[in-house]
């Protein structure tokens, strides 16, 4: 049992995404522009509806964003969609084809393709041979193999295709070739032969590449009333990939969409490489924008996503959800390293893993640790000098957002000065009845004032600081504050950020419980440094 | 015995007091315990007519202040050079200062120059989805700041991070900022 009760791990493990692990689509951005695709082929649709295809029947659209974003879910999860507005879809990644010859992209075009579309569609092609042969066209029930002893044992044509189709018996092919060959064009011809024996035969030039391709989008809307989707993922600055899709693009392909995806990078190589299809790209029908996919809220909404879609127990509520959320925030804003999609799940995917191994009910700071630690070995919080555990820092960072601790820090800064007294980097004085945190003396027998202001309007003992400045209490007066305020004279103004603050009250929690250990010392005296303190 | 001496030398106050007087009093062991604290800069002996007079510190300094009019105009000499000393620290703290203060308004000038320029050049060099490479904004930029190629990357860096939810940056490309341990050479508006 995984964390909130889920039976399996929401997350998916693999670093690109597949079929299976698109079928949940999360975050607005990628919702719209789902819909934005859907929208396109919904318009396709509605235009080439119960009328044959022409040249102004071709759409494109580009997808152009950075790696990691979710360029391949979103047109993984078009492809896997049910209601997908009467279109069939092939899916090609281009990365995977080498060398890229028209025959190898052909083929990935192919296998691109589910396996149901052909079985669909060879169905079809018998249905309409089997209604031509009972019609009376003798050269088509030749391609059905139906002879005289087949009528004489009372075989019928109906059952004779029944029987093709489910492959207990087959067709005469050159008798098919035939009859397609006074019925369709020479593509169109070798296409539907190829789906109807199951044996795909190979082209070996562009101009055959864009004859079956345009053979497959028509002969799909004629017979089965639906449009081709063609998927072009990894669409980069190779000159056969770019010849391909020149050619696919000037051939016009009838009632088909061409969704093509790139990242910007692969965008400027195409504009360098030949500014002719760039311009064409420029044009799409269809520009999805993916901009902000990598937000931090796109990004919560689809962890959240996945969780809801698995959580078939209710466990998952609001609270839950904010929970979680809120270190996703935190992961997100300290480390550009979580700051895609990609990163982010692969954490989630590993922090749900022990979650089942230690039987957690939800996903803590802990668990999230680890994963980072498993994942990201050397991955440590920006700028802490303590080398504060994620685990810690989350915990730490969520309390300094909460309320500015005062208390808190001063004692931080307090202990730090004993700290630094123990190590015999200073002497500590009493500091009497000064509205100051610390005094001590430094190793020059300088005497050094400490004050620590979190708060403006509680601290009204401000002016009494500065006024210290201005006497010779001490001899120098070190203001810690992660305020903007003015600086006194005489006074220098040490501006503790959030993680300055955090690696303080670490260092306080350490300190307070007696964990110092001797790694620690060095890290504590550079903190010290850094704030000023010695 | 140490602090007895001392608090009768301390209450003979500026006048001092008869190392003879002591001894009287304190015993003639005292003459040890007199030397040692002469030895530690506590009491200072200073021979006066025929006799020797024994002060604390503080007392001895009141005592050369009144009565040697060399070390008065000395001290005198050493308090004008530390009043020096303290106006020109306070001149170099307000010089400072002014300096600080400066530096951050011309930083923030120099950094909303930057956004404006940077703004304008994106645009211009954007495809139709947006994204530009970072190479023809820096080339664009730094003609018209003169700004050297690190300087633009410093500021577009920086100008990136503190909007993230403004720009969209890329990873590719031949040059850019650096995240991750990746050059991101593509930018955009979201």
């Amino acid at each position: 049992m995984y964390a909130y009760k889920l039976d399996n791990n929401p997350y998916p493990s693999s670093p690109t995404p597949t079929e299976k692990d698109a079928k949940i689509l999360g975050g607005n951005k990628h919702k719209e522009a789902k819909s934005a695709i859907l929208e396109c082929l919904k318009e396709l649709n509605e235009k080439v509806r119960g009328r044959d295809s022409g040249d102004n029947d071709f759409r494109t659209i580009t997808v152009i964003q950075d790696v990691g974003s979710g360029k391949t879910h979103l047109a993984l999860h078009i492809k896997n969609l049910k209601g997908r507005y009467n279109s069939e879809c092939s899916f090609v990644d281009l990365s995977m084809i080498s060398p890229k010859t028209m025959p190898s992209i052909y083929n990935a075009i192919i296998k691109g393709f589910d396996n149901d579309f052909f079985v669909q569609l060879r169905i079809k092609f018998l249905e309409y041979i089997k209604e031509r042969a009972e019609q009376g066209d003798v050269s088509a029930k030749k391609a059905l193999d139906y002879r005289f002893v087949n009528k004489l044992t009372g075989l019928t044509i109906k059952q004779k295709a029944d029987d093709i189709i489910c492959g207990k018996q087959s067709v005469s092919v050159e008798n098919l070739k035939e009859f397609l060959v006074h019925k369709f064009n020479y593509y169109e011809s070798t296409f539907i032969k190829n789906v109807i024996t199951n044996s795909f035969e190979s082209i070996s030039n562009l101009e055959e590449l864009l004859g079956m391709i345009s053979a497959i989008s028509k002969l799909t809307q004629r017979f089965l009333g639906k449009i081709t989707l063609l998927e072009i993922d990894e669409f980069d600055g190779n000159k056969d990939s770019i010849e391909f899709v020149k050619g696919i693009i000037n051939a016009h392909l009838p009632a088909c969409v061409l969704l093509l995806i790139s990242t910007p990078s692969g965008y400027a190589e195409i504009q360098n490489i030949n500014p002719s299809v760039f311009d064409r790209l420029e044009k799409a029908n269809y520009k999805i924008d993916l901009a902000g996919s990598n937000s931090i809220d796109e990004l919560a909404e689809i962890i959240v996503e996945y969780i809801k879609h698995n959580d078939k127990h209710g466990k998952f509520g609001a609270k839950e959800e904010e929970e979680l959320c809120q270190k996703i925030h935190l992961l997100y804003e300290e480390f550009p390293e979580f700051r895609n999609v990609r990163s982010i799940i692969n954490i989630l995917y590993h922090a749900m893993e022990k979650s089942s191994d230690l039987e957690l009910e939800k996903i803590d700071a802990n668990v999230i640790d680890d994963a980072i630690k498993q994942t990201y070995p050397g991955l440590r919080v920006k700028g802490s000098i303590m080398d504060v555990p994620i685990s810690d820092f989350m915990t730490i960072r969520k309390n300094c957002d909460e309320c500015s601790n005062e208390k808190e820090l001063k004692e931080a800064v307090y202990n730090l000065t004993n700290f630094a007294h123990m190590m015999g980097n200073i002497c500590k004085l009493e500091k009497q009845n000064m509205p100051l945190d610390v005094i001590y003396q430094d190793p020059f027998g300088a005497k050094i004032g400490i004050a620590v202001v979190t708060n403006l309007d509680k601290s009204s003992s401000l002016d009494e600081i500065s006024n210290i400045s201005k006497s010779a209490v001490v001899d120098k007066l070190v203001i810690l504050t992660n305020q903007n305020i003015p600086s006194p004279s005489h006074a220098t103004i040490v501006k503790v950020d959030k993680s300055k603050m955090v690696d303080l009250i670490y260092f306080n929690n350490k300190y307070n419980r007696k964990k110092i250990v001797e790694s620690d010392n060095q890290r504590a005296e550079l903190l010290a440094r850094t704030l000023s303190i010695i | 015995m140490i602090e007895e001496i001392l608090q009768k030398i301390e209450s003979a106050g500026v006048i001092g007091i008869k190392k003879a007087d002591l001894k009287k009093t304190c015993g003639k062991d005292c003459e040890e315990i007199i030397e040692r604290l002469q030895k530690e800069e506590k009491v200072f002996i200073e021979k006066k007519g025929v006799a020797y007079f024994v002060w604390t510190a503080d007392n001895y300094l009141l005592h050369l202040t009144e009565n040697d009019p060399k070390f008065k105009l000395m001290l005198n000499m050493f308090a004008g050079i530390s009043n020096s000393i303290s106006r020109l620290k306070e001149q170099t703290h307000a010089l400072r200062q002014e300096m600080e203060d400066l530096n951050r308004h011309g930083y923030t000038e120099e950094s909303v120059d930057f956004e404006t320029e940077f703004n304008k050049r994106l645009c211009e060099s954007g495809t139709a989805v947006g994204w530009a490479p970072f190479s023809k904004i820096r080339e664009k930029v730094c003609q018209t700041t003169n700004l050297s190629k690190e300087k633009f990357y410093t500021l577009a860096t920086d100008l990136i991070e503190k909007h993230r939810e403004r720009y969209e940056i890329s990873s590719g490309g031949p040059e850019g900022v650096v995240v991750r341990g990746l050059v991101h050479g593509y930018v955009r508006n979201v």
